[in-house]
């Protein structure tokens, strides 16, 4: 004998137990949008702030991939340069995931100004090419940008030129060692101070122009660094594929950002951690809440339950109904509280939340006191699966109970 | 299945069934034989705590036994499945239980089309045969109602429509009327009779309900687990414990109590027994 009685059916059915038990269903509701929402804003605030992260630390110094001759991470020897940079150049207009690249020269040296005298990272670039790549430009606090063809003009971190003591156009002398060892010096003005937000950068920082210090160094054409911008943070692993592959390994090594601050790394992986314990702590939650109510709801109707099977509905059915109560109840308020949280985000998102007020803590780490909240697909594929996961976890298992009901038991409830 | 020529509708033999209440077995049915012919409207009489309710369940495949048969238009339905017995159930057994018989989500007319779906039939011809067995038990008008709006009558009255709406051989009728008072249980045996006789539909009624004992083609007596044929007869001889209550059948749960403390449960087991059976 086939039974007629559809899914449908008991999905009616299920819809019905829920609205007969309308306070009961609203209270659980709550639960879950309050707990969906929390979630989802959350790893939105958590995504917003990665993002800028990301964003900041890419921005402020290293670009999304660099490319150096072999060992120079390491060595920071200049001899580790690469000598003909036209050969990896011709590349770039060629993949369009590139949207702006640059050649620089990185060094350790040493600024004096009258008689004052501090380590610093004396980096040399293209003044226009480098603004393609990060915001340096934009991050001149006083002065000006370095301009093309004047080899004498000094930039510095903020902190260098308050430790120096250095006014713009103060003389500042720089000094450092050739690729051969030999021993130089030179004179430049200070015509800029920029403020990364950085420590380690505003710290040490001492920014000239590419050419003037190819000259300077005597390194003809080569460079230590080609810096490389993406149009987007996730193409950087398919932009490192691609160069591995062009690129021998024997001569050059390829950094994708995580790797050239392994602090910042950590700080991601930590972060990505942390959003799985929410993610876990309040998924536990909710599954908590409608494991209690599918339970109290089951141990309430044992006798109609009971009753249904005696009048010849086969258990599975009674299996489904149940499921699909869970399963709607725990469906419903996660979109609702998703939808609720999508709202905040938006309103949120031009705007951001404001923690000027406390924002000590975050300037160390390329962050910005105001957080955008920002949902990624990643994060909202998390949330959509372990709502999946706890629905069906939070409706097999009283449903599975109810199939094991003891059917003349219940019948004796009166 | 059977044909219409064959009168029996039930026939149990030698039936037993043994409740465990933690390691202590107690025994509710003591060998029970039974016939019902077709057409019989049979009422299950005696004290409360005599059998009855485990009786019905038994030979409405509900419950299991310890040991015997309950055949049911000649399929012993001890032996089905779980499965099976749901589709037998289905097919053949109508139940009216003693109150909160209906699904309490679904209007009257509803909960009758509910079994007529169950079968197979389409959602339109359900509701077109709740309807007329609702105008048979003389509510027609009340089919819209969800279960809260009616009556314990009227309840019972649905429960009864929608024990009928499945055409079966049989019903069984765990103290219909219970609950009600007593005209209102006098309207419903009334109503149960005369289906019975028009319909030619066989009826196992339990009850104490002297109203339901007077419409009763045959009344049998039910005295701690064993048939009676009059109230004050002597007491049978005692059954075997071992037979009625055999320990492979305690639950798991019970057995494993009693593996991890055997000494109490042996010591209380043999009390219960002595004070038993002398
Ligand atoms: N699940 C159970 N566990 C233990 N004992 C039970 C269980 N169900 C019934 N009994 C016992 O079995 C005996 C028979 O119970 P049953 O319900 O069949 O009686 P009844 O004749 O229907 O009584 P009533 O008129 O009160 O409904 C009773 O003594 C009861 O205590
Ligand atoms: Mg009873």
């Amino acid at each position: 004998m086939v039974s007629r009685l559809g899914i449908l059916t008991y999905v009616a059915l299920a819809v019905r137990n829920l609205i007969r038990n309308r306070r009961r269903t609203t209270i659980t509701l709550l639960t879950m949008m309050f707990g969906i929402a929390t979630l989802t804003l959350l790893s939105a605030l958590n995504d917003g702030w990665l993002s800028q992260m990301k964003t900041n630390f890419i921005l402020s110094f290293t670009g999304h991939l660099q490319i150096h001759a072999k060992g120079f991470e390491a060595s920071q020897n200049l001899r580790d340069n690469i000598a003909d940079p036209d050969a990896i150049s011709r590349y770039m207009d060629t993949y369009p995931e590139i949207i702006g690249w640059t050649q620089r020269i990185r060094t350790s040296g040493l600024a004096s100004v009258s008689g004052s005298s501090t380590g610093v990272q004396i980096m040399a670039t293209d003044p226009e090419q480098e603004t393609w790549v990060t915001s340096m430009d934009q991050n001149v606090k006083t002065g000006v940008w370095l301009r093309p063809g004047m080899n004498k003009d000094l930039l510095l971190g903020k902190t260098v030129a308050q430790n120096l003591g250095a006014k713009l156009s103060d003389r500042v002398i720089l000094m450092t060692q050739r690729p051969s060892g030999e021993m130089i010096s030179e004179v430049y003005y200070l015509r800029g101070i920029i403020e990364t937000g950085a420590p380690q950068i505003d710290r040490t920082l001492a920014l000239i122009s590419l050419d003037g210090a190819q000259q300077w160094l005597q390194m003809q054409q080569a460079v230590t660094d080609i810096v490389i911008r993406a149009d987007h943070h996730d193409q950087t692993d398919t932009l490192y594929r691609l160069f591995v592959q062009q690129l021998s390994e024997q001569v050059y090594e390829i950094m994708p950002w995580q790797e050239l601050d392994p602090m910042v790394r950590q700080w991601l992986e930590f972060s990505d951690a942390y959003g799985l314990i929410i993610l876990f702590v309040v998924i536990l939650l909710v599954l908590t809440e409608i494991l209690n109510t599918m339970l109290i709801s089951l141990h309430e109707r044992q006798k109609e339950l009971g009753v249904m099977i005696a009048i010849g509905t086969q258990p599975h059915r009674i299996f489904l109904m149940l499921l699909f109560e869970a399963v709607l109840l725990i469906f419903v308020g996660a979109v609702l509280g998703y939808l609720i949280a999508l709202l905040v985000v938006m309103l949120l998102a031009d705007s951001g939340i404001d923690l000027t007020d406390y924002a000590n803590a975050f300037e160390f780490f390329y962050m910005d006191p105001v957080i955008h909240p920002q949902l990624t697909r990643d994060s909202a594929l998390k949330i959509l699966l372990a709502t999946l996961v706890a629905a069906l976890l939070a409706g097999i298992y009283p449903a599975w109970k109810a199939t094991r009901l003891s059917v003349s038991q219940a019948l004796r409830i009166q | 299945m059977l044909e219409d020529n064959q009168s029996t509708i039930i026939q149990i033999q030698d039936l037993h069934k043994c409740y465990w209440v933690g390691t202590m077995p107690y025994p509710a049915l003591n060998g029970i034989d039974l016939e019902i012919h077709k057409g019989e409207f049979v009422v299950l009489a005696g004290r409360s705590g005599s059998g009855k309710s485990t009786l019905l369940n038994i030979a409405g495949g509900l419950e299991s036994a310890d040991r015997g048969e309950a055949r049911i238009l000649g399929e012993d339905i001890l032996k089905m499945g779980n499965s099976q017995r749901t589709g037998f159930r289905l097919a053949n057994i109508g139940f009216v239980f003693q109150a909160y018989n209906l699904i309490r989500v679904l209007s009257a007319r509803e909960n009758v089309a509910y079994v007529c779906q169950l079968q197979g039939k389409s959602k339109q011809e359900s509701l077109e045969i709740a309807n007329h067995w609702l105008h048979e038990v003389e509510i027609g008008h009340l089919g819209y109602r969800r279960p809260d709006q009616l009556s314990g009558g009227q309840q019972q009255r649905v429960a009864v429509a929608r024990a009928l709406a499945t055409e079966p051989k049989i019903i069984l009728a765990d103290e219909p009327t219970a609950n009600l008072d007593s005209t209102t249980g006098r309207h419903l045996i009334e109503l149960m009779q005369r289906l019975n006789q028009s319909l030619g539909t066989t009826f196992l009624i339990s009850s104490h309900d002297p109203d339901v004992k007077q419409a009763a083609s045959r009344l049998i007596k039910l005295s701690d687990g064993f048939i009676v044929n009059s109230w004050d007869e002597e007491t049978k001889p005692p059954v075997s414990l071992a037979v009625t209550c055999p320990i492979r059948n305690r639950p798991f749960g019970e057995r494993l109590r009693h593996f991890f403390k055997p000494h109490r449960t042996a010591d209380q087991q043999k009390k219960q027994g002595t004070s038993r059976h002398s």
